[in-house]
Parts: C-alpha cells; structure tokens; sequence
C-alpha cells in the first residue's frame, strides 16, 4: 500500500503498466510445458489448457460483441469451424505458410460475418442471435457434405505450423498460442479503452443517447460483430493448427454454448475475466468433476455444470467470477483494518 | 426584443406537424431561435414538447414541416430527413429528460462520449495506440476534463457514474454537451428532480454556456422560476399547437396562455 | 401436379409442428419478455418422456401423454417460479442468457435421465391406412397431425381473441406495467404463458417424433425453424408467426424437392435472411418507435 504513494517511481509505473501484466501472465501460462517436464501436468493437460487458451481468444471476441456491444452471437462455434478449415484448406492443400492462410481463413470469415450482420443487424439484438443460430447451421452442413474441402464426416488433418522454416513442436505450438493470446489481450484493452469501446459502451447503455452523441449504431454494431467472427477465426486457425484435426461434430452449437458460458461466468467486459471463464468452463469439469464419486461418471456434466453456472452468475453474481478477486481483497482490507482498529484499542 | 431581427436564426422551425395514429401531437408549429439567445419553449404536461425536440433532433421523422438549423459551417441546413447520428456533427447537441449515462464508465469517459465525432483515428489505430489515436485520446481528455471543470465536478473525474448522485449526472450530460463543440444545445427538463439551490447553480451554468461557450439554449422546462428567470424569449404551445412566443413578461400576461395552464397549474407566478 | 399437392399437404403438417412452436415461443416472448431458446430442449425433455413410457414401460399412447403434460407443466412452473420470476429485473440479454443456460442444462440432463438409446415413438394411429385427395395420398396419421394442430391453434385463438383470460394476455404483451396497474394478476398470466409454451412444445415433438427417433437433438429444427416463423411473421403478432410457420413448411419443402434435397433447406435459411434484408420487420411487423 505504500506503493500508492509513489506513482512517480519507475518501477511502480512498471509493475502497474497493464501491458508489462499481460506479458507476466503469458510468461506464467508459458511454465505449463515445463510443469510437465517434471512431471506435475501429463501431457492430456497440456492439450486440455491449450484449448482453454483457444478458446479464450473466441471468447474475447465475443465479449466484445457481448459484455461491450450487448449483442448475442449463437454462431461462435461455426466461425471458429469456418476458420480451423479454412486454415487447414489453405495449409494442406494450397501448401501456404500458416500465418498466411490464417490472415486468409479470418479475412473469409470476417467477410461472411460481416454479411450476416448487415442483414440482421437494423432491426434489434435479438435478429442477431437468431441470425447467427442459422448461419451455424449452415455452416455446420457445409463441413459435413463439402467433401472435398472438409473432408466431410472423416475429418480434415492439419499439421504444426512451420514458422520462417522450421517446423514447431507440440510445445513449441502451445507458446505461439500464449504469445497470440497475450498479443490479443493488449490489442482488445487497447480497442476497448479508446472511443470504439465508448461507443460500444454508449450503445449498450442508451441507444438514443449513442445515436444523439453521433454514434452510428448500425456501423458500430457491425464492426463489433465483424470483429468478434475475426477473433472466432483465429481462435480456429490456432485450434486446427495445435489439434492438428477437425471435424464436424466440434463445431455444434454446443460448443457456441460454451463459449457464451465463458463470458458470463468469467465477467463482462473484463479481459483478465474472459480468460477466467475459460479455465473454469472447460477446465474445471475436466479436471475436478469428473473425479468427483457417483456424478463424476454422468456424461453430459461438464454441459450442465456451465448451464448451472451460466444462470447462477446472471441471476445472483452478474460481474461474474473476476469479481470474486476484488471482493476477497475488499475484504481482507476490512479484516485487516479491523484488526488493526482492535489493536490500537 | 427588436434587435433580434437583425440576429441570425440558429433554428427555424416552420409548419412542423407529426401525428401518432390519430393523435396530431405536434401541429402546424413554427417558431425561430436566434443566435446567442436562451430560448424556452413552455406548455402543460402532454403539450408535446418533447416530441417537438425529438423531431428536431430527428429522433421522430415529422409528417410534415421543416427545420432549418445554421450548422458550424455557416451554412444553414434542413435538419428534417437526415439520420439521427449525424445531427451532432453539424453542431446540435441534446440532452435527455431521464439522465442517460452509462453506469459502468467514469464520469471523465461519460463526457467523453461528447466528442465522438471528433476522434479520427481508425479503429486500427486504437488497437495499435498509433500516435494518432494517442494524441487524440490525450486532447480531447484534457478537453473533457476542462468541460468537467466549468460544470465544477472535475474532482469526480474517475468515479464511476453509477451510484453517482442525480445532480451530478445531469451536470455530466451537460458536460457530454460541451465537448461536442455545440453551436445548439437543447434541454430537455434540465432541473427536473433537482433541489432549489441545484437549480439555482443550473441557471447561472446555461448563462455561462451562452456567454463563455457562446452556445444558442433551447429548452423545456417545467419550472416556471427558471424558465422566466433566464429566458430571453418563450414559445408557448398547447396540445401541439402555437399560443404565443415572446419575452417572459408578455408570455405571462398572454390569455391564451394563462387558460391553456389554467386547472394545472397558474402560469408564471413564482 | 398431385405431386406439388403431395408436398403442399405434407406441409401442411410440418409446417403445423413449427406453428405451435412459434406460437409458444412468441407466447412466452411477449408475456415475459424473454426471447425462449431453450423451448425446443424443453419440448425434447417431455417428448423423451411420452416415447420412453410407451416403448419401454408398454403405457398406452394417451396415458404417456398425460404423463408428458404433467412433466411440461412442472418443468414450464419451475423455470418460471424458480429462475424467470426472480430475473424480472434483468436486461433482455441477461433473460436469453438464462433460456441458453437451460439449453445447455436441460440437454446434459437428458442422457442422465433417459440413458443415451435413441427411443421411438409410436404413431397415434397405429395401422393407419392413407386417404386419397385429387391424385395425393395423406397418411392418416398426418391429417390427424394436420387436425390437431389446427384445433389447439384454433382454441388458443379463441381464448386470446374472446375470453377475458384472453384479454388479460394481451394487455399484458402490449404493456406489462400498465396492465399489472389495472389489476391484471401478470405473474400468473406470464406462468400460464410459460405452461402453454411447454404443452404446445411437448405436442409439437410428438407429432414430428413418429417420423424420427427420438434423440436429444429432436427439436432443433423445429426450434429454429419456429424461431425463423417469427422473425418472417414479425414479433408483434400472434397470428404472424403462425403464417411464418407455414410458409416455412411449405418452402423447406418445395425447396428440398424442386432444388436439391441436400441443400433445399439451407437454401431456405439464405432466401430467409434476404427476405429479412428487404422486410427487417417481418411480414406482418411495423415498426416500433421508441418514446425518448
């Protein structure tokens, strides 16, 4: 606490610089390789993480869309698919370099995203939703009947990505998704605090006041949705490219389930929250539940547990779970200045 | 008032008419503001004076009529017809009735809001903090910052708005009203649920945007001390229609006037 | 042109299954305010029930739908009183939040409770023959379809349109407040709303489940092809989803077979977001203006 008192000090300003954080916290996710090097993770862990960290990045694209611009997109999911195959597509059989064909895979979605917005945006959030619910649809039925690009029901196969020549490992792959994902923390901070975030803000708070203070809805909308199917995108170039597979069965609406589950347990507008969420919702079921006795074995109860969680978090804790750390520090404080009040006494 | 005919016209409003089904709420309506010149426009409840500013502001589409506004850039322009977000940039600015702020933001980002149109770095550039998006961002703060000043609520700069109390919203819409850089600004009710001493501070702060910002004041409002006390001219309308417009002391002795408030309320006394 | 009658009056009876879901959802939407995705997971839910109590407890059809509308009458009365009731306060996207997470719940539930086989369901008419119109034959199971759903679309139109219940429901879907203020009791109108939803849901899947088997994806086609009846009919009416419905039937079906039988339906859902390009309103919506 006496930190406070010195926001003059370089290293204070280090320490508080939110970038300087993003990379601390990358460089921790970075140690998990290494954890199972000695043996506290099994490789299963590894894969289990890495997803979360995938599909943190579509998550914080739809919080974009969901905590900041108030919309609801049920087609994560099938743009996250249009993105692992597209990425795949332009890899395996158009031979490109990784990073080229997943600029590709989220310029293609971002295009088709931007479509489906233009058409239901005008009217109100809900055209969205249902929009998207059919655009996933028909996605969906694109990666099952277009056999020669898909690969149909069988699956389509990807590789590790090969970066200025060399090809990564399972762990070198895992560290590129920690440095996109710590790249994109900054980016979305970066975007959200600026005046894109406030008229997104402005648009959810009062869309008479946005329109009065010039925000043009229909634009600002759209770019939300555009960028949050480019996220969604990305977060299928790397899942294709760390899985190393794809098939249709992924890409339900399930898994778009899911991901909303993320931002509403994880917290609203928060990037460190997005993260959160994503541990918890596919982490936790993974790793706690099903060794629980009993239920453990129930085989939808990882779907139910993020369900359950989904309605509790909106109806009683809607700041989600990142809250939970501001509200254990307020009151420890208390406590301790509790104490200290009995001490003096 | 002779001299305002020398003054040019900020708004002209001529044979403004909107209907809701059957119901004309706005009727034939014309009046004129002029530069510089704190304007009222008065009625009982349900007189559609709201809806007159939402027809300006181009919230509602009028059936008929129009309003020609003298934009920023000297030119004057038809407001009626052109989407509502573009209506800021011309130099028209507007508050609400109910307080519309966001909750979750600081008051210094709530004004911020104001200057929307004004920011023109891409979305790009925000990403990437080019120098652009920096400076601007650092500007118009500082830009924000001052509005909140002159409002005398800049020591709650980084306080978020929710929880804030209903005095200080309404000075912070009118903070958001600043930094747009207006040539008009239209009030909607300023100093409703506001205490005496507050609307004391509010009649001195619209002089002060007239005067230091050099703003044209449109505004509604129900209470009769403010509205006499700083209006240099008042439009009166009843049930969408014209009754009079003029200084305050000829509004107060209008007949048409005195019997559209009677049973409500009696116009003008203090 | 028997054929294009054939098509005309199989869809007739799908397009029928879409109408009384449409109708529960745009039920429920306008009485609480709630956009209801987990409609079509409910109905599946109290579907699985009928068809596991007819194939493998041996009960007669009609005592497993009784069965059936007491489970959807209790699952409709806990969300409502237990999770709907207490979110009156929170924002619309907060209330489709809520209906997602039931999605997800009520879908994890199902292989729990009802073990992972896919089940049957029996038809109504057990031997039924086929009737003969101009050229095209209808099965009677169909036209029985077909009569069902046009009887309780029919009553519940009666209901809203000249009873005073009905009268309550309408004024309460054009303003909650005001209603509640003329003495209007809306929470029980909003959980007659929620149990109406959940009858019609658990119709709607056992008239579309004897062609099927009875999976925990059953319903989502009807769900989102009902959710497509709404935003085609538009959202102020009840009567619009209803006529959505059935365009909808009747194009899947003429798509699927004129066009190509492996995209007709996906080709509908594109020629639906055109139509919502040209007519964001719906067919029978206008537009809404907000009081600022």
């Amino acid at each position: 606490m006496d930190l406070t008192q010195a926001a003059g000090n370089p290293v204070y300003r280090f320490y508080k610089n939110p970038n300087v954080r993003f990379m601390f916290f990358g460089a921790l996710l970075c140690l998990v390789p290494y954890l199972k090097d000695i043996g506290v993770f099994n490789a299963g862990m590894l894969i289990t993480i890495g997803g979360a960290i995938i599909y943190s990045v579509a998550a914080l694209g739809l919080n974009l869309l969901l905590g900041f611009a108030g919309l609801i997109s049920l087609g994560v999911a099938g743009f996250v698919g249009l993105g692992a195959y597209a990425t795949a597509y332009f890899t395996k059989d158009l031979g490109l370099a990784f990073w080229v064909a997943a600029l590709g895979a989220i310029a293609l979605a971002t295009l088709i995203g931007l479509l489906v917005g233009l058409v239901s945006l005008r009217v109100s959030g809900l055209y969205l939703a249902i929009a998207t619910l059919c655009v996933s649809e028909i996605l969906l039925k694109t990666f099952e009947s277009f056999d020669s690009i898909t690969g149909g029901m069988t699956g389509k196969r990807a590789a590790y990505p090969t970066i200025l020549g060399t090809t990564l490992t399972r762990e070198g792959t895992y560290i590129m998704l920690v440095i996109v994902l710590v790249l994109l923390m900054m980016l979305t901070r970066n975007l959200v605090k600026g005046s894109f975030g406030r008229a997104l803000h402005a648009m959810r708070g009062s869309e008479v006041a946005a329109q009065a203070m010039g925000v043009n809805l229909l634009k600002y909308r759209l770019l939300a949705f555009a960028l949050s199917t480019a996220y969604a995108a990305l977060a299928g170039a790397l899942y294709v490219t760390f899985i190393r597979s794809s098939y249709p069965t992924t890409w339900t609406i399930t898994l778009s389930l899911n991901i909303l589950a993320v931002v509403v347990i994880g917290g609203f507008r928060s990037i460190y929250g997005t993260i959160l969420g994503s541990f918890v919702a596919f982490i936790v079921p993974d790793l706690i539940l099903k060794k629980l006795p009993v239920i453990g074995d129930v085989p939808g109860l990882a779907y139910i547990f993020n369900g359950v969680m989904i309605i509790i978090v909106i109806m009683f804790y809607p700041a989600g779970l990142i809250k939970l750390f501001s509200d254990a520090r307020g009151l420890a404080l208390r406590l301790v200045s509790g104490k200290a009040r009995k001490a003096v006494n | 008032m002779a001299d305002n005919l020398e003054r040019a016209a900020s708004l002209a409003i001529s044979d403004l008419s909107i209907h809701f089904g059957g119901l004309k709420a706005v009727d034939n309506l014309s009046f004129t503001v002029y530069e510089k010149e704190i304007f009222g426009l008065i009625g009982p409840n349900g007189a559609g004076k709201t809806t007159v500013f939402n027809c300006i502001t181009q919230f509602y589409k009028p059936n008929a009529g129009s309003v020609k506004f003298l934009a920023n850039t000297g030119e004057t322009v038809e407001l009626v017809g052109r989407p509502v977000h573009t209506i800021i940039k011309l130099g028209l600015v507007r508050t609400f009735q109910n307080v519309e702020v966001i909750k979750e933001l600081p008051l210094i980002d709530n004004v911020l809001i104001g200057a929307h149109t004004s920011f023109k770095a891409s979305v790009f550039e925000q990403a990437l903090t080019l120098p652009r998006a920096r400076r601007e961002e650092r500007r118009f703060r500082e830009k924000a910052m001052n509005a909140l000043d002159i409002l005398g609520i800049s020591d709650r700069a980084n306080m978020l708005a929710g929880g804030q109390p209903y005095g200080v919203l309404k000075r912070v819409e009118l903070a958001r009203a600043i930094v747009s850089d207006p040539k008009l600004i239209i009030l909607d009710e300023p100093a409703a649920g506001l205490n005496e001493s507050e609307t004391e501070t509010l009649s001195h702060t619209i002089k002060l945007l007239r005067d230091q910002i050099g703003c044209t004041i449109l505004l509604v409002e129900h209470d009769m001390g403010l509205v006499m006390g700083i209006c240099d001219r008042i439009c009166a309308i009843s049930f969408g229609k014209f009754l009079a417009c003029g200084s305050p002391s000829e509004i107060q002795k209008n007949k048409l006037v005195q019997e559209a408030y009677l049973g409500e309320q009696q116009g003008g006394d203090d | 042109m028997s054929t294009f009658l054939q098509i005309l009056l199989r869809s007739l009876e799908t397009g029928g299954v879409y109408a009384l879901a449409a109708l529960a959802i745009i039920i429920v939407l306008r009485t609480s305010m709630v956009a209801h995705f987990a409609q079509g997971t409910m109905a599946m839910f109290s579907t699985y029930v009928v068809a596991l109590l007819c194939s493998k407890r041996g009960f007669p059809l009609w005592q497993s739908l009784l069965i059936g509308v007491a489970v959807a009458v209790a699952m409709a009365f806990a969300v409502d009183f237990f999770i709907i009731r207490r979110a009156k306060r929170a924002s619309a996207v907060s209330k489709e939040i809520i209906t997602l997470g039931l999605i997800m719940v009520f879908l994890g539930l199902a292989p729990v409770v009802f073990g992972v086989d896919p089940q049957l369901m029996p038809k109504a008419i057990p031997h039924g023959g086929d009737f003969q119109f101009l050229g095209a034959s209808i099965s009677h199971n169909a036209f029985l379809n077909i009569c069902i759903g046009l009887f309780f679309m029919g009553l519940l139109f009666f209901i809203l349109q000249k009873t005073k219940l009905g009268l309550a429901v309408r004024v309460t879907a054009s303003n909650e407040p005001i209603a509640r203020l003329m003495g209007v009791s809306t929470r029980n109108i909003t959980l007659l709303a929620w149990i109406t939803a959940g009858i019609l849901g658990l119709l709607s899947g056992v008239m579309i489940a004897p062609a099927t088997t009875v999976t925990t994806t059953l319903m989502n086609p009807v769900q989102l092809n009902a959710l497509f009846a709404c935003v085609l009919g538009g959202f102020q009416t009840f009567y619009g989803p209803v006529l959505g419905a059935y365009i909808i039937g009747i194009g899947r079906n003429l798509l699927t077979y004129y066009v190509s039988s492996e995209w007709g339906e996906q080709l509908l859902y594109v020629l639906l977001l055109i139509f919502l390009l040209l007519r964001p309103n719906g067919l029978i919506g206008r537009k809404f203006i907000k009081k600022v």
